[in-house]
Formats: structure tokens, sequence, C-alpha cells
């Protein structure tokens, strides 16, 4: 099994690679054979996790944004299908019920890949908020059952173990306390 | 001069902390420790100087880092301060938050010991014009009380940084952090509570102008003069307001005595 995640522009750098691989060893009890980082800045922007899925074509991949929290034991998060986050349980839809805060699949899903690459610069304009746009309009998917709720700044949510920052991503940086510090890595 | 009631008592577990972002070239960065010792000599109350600075030299007791690629941008950082989890802030403290282009010219103990209280933010009031009741150079405030000015801010903070200058209330880029304030203590029906008006002046580049800002305080206070070799003595601070203003262009005896 293989790990995934992105790290490329300016707002997250080694710590935050290192930071989420501390919590996987250390909290989630998930085992992996690779932990693969994706440094290929295409097109400055969340675009750039669409290249997973051309260079990893076989063997199950279990994808994090490095903006999350991981708090203790996570349940199994490996899909046989091309399978990623569905938010509404917890915020309105938006432009796309979407998150892909955390995505699996096993095997090859370089169509996904293929796709967005043979019209690339269309899609960027069309979907410019982001690619959780792109899949919830043009490609098959799965969704988690309720695994994933937004980071709560006031208390730990202990029923789920893990949490997307989003937004409140600043709270990585030096000088912001919270419940959160003690699972990030020194 | 009205009656000011100050708080001068800390206890152990409580602790005033005075608050400042530094980045950029426009400000060298010894403006962060000349505006902390100056406030220390001109003040008996402890405190615990802290600054958002992209330069470690500057001088604070906790220096926290400036990150040129967040999505929050200049002094907008300054909100941060408002959130308790930010800068080891502790339930009962007061928190001051200052902009550094600020010559302290009097004794401050009534202004960072003023009293303040839950939902309450305390700032200068200005004889000059405003069209806000907030003034970015002075907030005061409990640690936790404004949280929401934060928490709303960072929710969206790309539209609120543009949204004053796209709305033409302010004529630079990512200006208009006073404004956003000013109208999110009033949205939150927070008490905005200001400073005695002679407490502040402002200095101006122009001959002219800064002849007729004398005049107005003159009037105003009915005093003989507000900046002549030496600050009046009702002033305690001269904000050096202004797009692109600095304190170190000047070369005068009472930024010289009272700047370092």
């Amino acid at each position: 099994m293989r790990i995934i995640c992105c790290m490329f522009g300016d707002k997250f750098n080694q710590w935050h690679v290192d930071n989420l691989k501390h919590m996987i060893d250390t909290y989630s009890g998930i085992k992996y054979d690779s932990f693969e980082v994706i440094t290929e800045d295409l097109y400055g922007n969340w675009y750039n996790k669409l290249q997973m899925y051309d260079k990893f074509r076989d063997d199950e991949n279990l994808y994090f944004d490095l903006d999350i929290v991981i708090t203790g034991k996570l349940p199994n998060l490996v899909r046989k299908e091309f399978t990623l986050l569905n938010d509404t349980w917890w915020r309105e839809e938006a432009h796309t019920p979407l998150n892909s805060s955390i995505v699996s699949w096993t095997g090859d899903v370089s169509h996904i890949w293929d796709k967005f690459k043979a019209d690339d610069a269309h899609y960027l304009k069309k979907y410019d908020k982001g690619s959780d746009e792109f899949y919830y309009r043009e490609v098959e998917y799965q969704t988690y059952d309720p695994v994933c709720p937004k980071f709560n700044m006031d208390k730990l949510d202990t029923e789920y173990n893990v949490c997307t920052l989003g937004q409140m991503h600043h709270v990585m940086e030096e000088g912001w306390t919270g419940w959160w510090n003690q699972y990030f890595t020194s | 001069m009205q009656s000011v009631k100050t708080l001068i008592a800390y206890g152990e577990s409580t602790m005033l902390k005075i608050c400042t972002v530094y980045f950029g070239d426009l400000y060298t960065p010894d403006y962060v420790g000349k505006l902390f010792n100056s406030i220390r000599r001109n003040s008996s109350i402890p405190f615990q100087s802290v600054c958002i600075s992209d330069n470690p030299n500057v001088e604070a007791d906790l220096v926290l880092p400036y990150n040129h690629f967040s999505d929050v941008k200049k002094h907008w950082h300054k909100l941060k301060f408002f959130s308790p989890n930010f800068a080891d802030q502790h339930p009962g403290d007061d928190i001051i938050i200052m902009d550094i282009d600020q010559v302290i010219t009097n004794n401050v103990d009534d202004l960072i010991g003023h009293a303040v209280g839950d939902n309450e933010l305390v700032t200068y009031g200005t004889w000059w014009k405003s069209l806000l009741d907030t003034n970015g150079g002075f907030y005061k405030f409990k640690s936790g009380s404004l949280k929401f000015v934060w928490d709303d801010f960072i929710m969206n903070p790309n539209y609120w940084q543009m949204h004053y200058y796209i709305n033409g209330d302010v004529h630079f880029k990512y200006y208009g952090e006073q404004n956003y304030v000013n109208w999110k203590i009033q949205n939150y029906n927070g008490k905005i509570t200001k400073t005695p008006e002679e407490w502040i002046s402002k200095y101006h580049t122009d001959f002219s102008e800064n002849c007729i800002l004398n005049t107005m305080y003159c009037d105003k206070f009915d005093v003989d003069y507000m900046m002549l070799d030496d600050v009046n003595e009702n002033i305690k601070i001269v904000h050096f307001t202004g797009p692109g203003r600095t304190i170190h262009d000047y070369d005068t005896s009472w930024i010289r005595e009272h700047w370092k």
C-alpha cells in the first residue's frame, strides 16, 4: 500500500510532509509500503494533485493533504474504487460537495489524469475554484461515509481521529497553540 | 482633561501583551525596539512585547514569524492577535495591538493601563476628521473576547483584504484593516471606547499642513502649541499616519529626544 501527498509552491514545505508522516506513523495505525511525495509544480495550484493518477497506476493508494490533523487510529480508508470525501454532512454543498483531502483507489485510474491533461487549459478555466469541482463534474467517483470533519479550534473531536484544516491551516504556523499542537511533529 | 479609569495591576496569571507587526522594508527593524523601549521608559506597567516579524533582528520578548506565503497580507496580520490561540495568550490577559510608526512622548500609564471589559475595544480618540470609530494605531481588548474579528476574517481573507479597496473606501490595495475591525465590532454590538483625544497627535511631511494641525489642536484643547521644539505635555503619542510616512525621514529635536 502506498501513501501519497503533494508538496509544491510556497505554502507548504518539508516540515508539513514530515508532519504528515509523523501523524500517520504515530497515531493512525496505517501500515504502508511506501510514502510518496509529488513535488512537480505543473500548474501552480492544486490541480498538481492529479499527477498522482498518472504516476501511480497499481497497488493500493491512499492520498492525504498536508493540512490535516490525525489524532488517533483511523478506520480502513483504502478503497478499490476511486473514492474521496463528501463534506455535505458538515457544510453547504457550494460549487462542489467533494473534498479531495483524502483520496483512495486501487489499480489504474489514469483516465482521470488523461481526461484533464487532454484539455487542461479548458478545465483550469472552467473549474477555477479548484480541482474538486473537476472531480464532481467530470469523473465517476465514490465517497466515504463521514470520516473527516472540519477542524474545530475549540475542542478535539474524538469520534473521527482525523480532521481537515481547510481555511484554518494557519494554525500549523509557529505562534498558534491549542489541542492540535501535541499531535504535530516538533 | 477627562478622567480615566486606569488598571495598573496585573496578577501573576494575567499579563498585558503589547503586540506589533513588522514586515518589508518601509521601516527599519529598530522601529520595534524603539517603540517598546520608549513605552517602558514612559510607563510603570509591566508588559510582554510581541512582534510578528519577517526580520529576526527586531527587539521583542516574543518574536513570531511573518509568513510571506500566507493568504494573510501586510498589516492584516495584526488581526491574528484577536484570536486567543495566538501568541501564547491566556484567559484574562489584556491585549494591545499597536502600529510601530509611533513616537511615545509622555507617560502612557493611563493609555496602556486603560480599563477594558469583555466585548469592548479601547482605541484612540482622534481630534481630526475620521469616518471610523476605531483607529488602527491602538486597539486594547480582553484576550479572546473579540475573537470573532479573526474568526470571521480568516474564513475569507482574500475577500476582506481587497473589499475596502474595491469598494472605494481606501485608495491602496490591502488597506482597510481598521474599516473591517470597525465594522465587525459594530456588527457584533461590541463597545468601542475612545481614549481622550488630546493624548494623540499626528505629524505631517508638509510644513503648511503641520501648521494647520497645530492650529486645530490649539483651538480644540485651548493650549499654546501642539508641537514646537517639543511636544505638548498633554500628548502621549505622535502617530506618523499615512501611506509611506516614516519616522526616520524626519530630524527634529523632539524625535531625537523621544524615539530611541
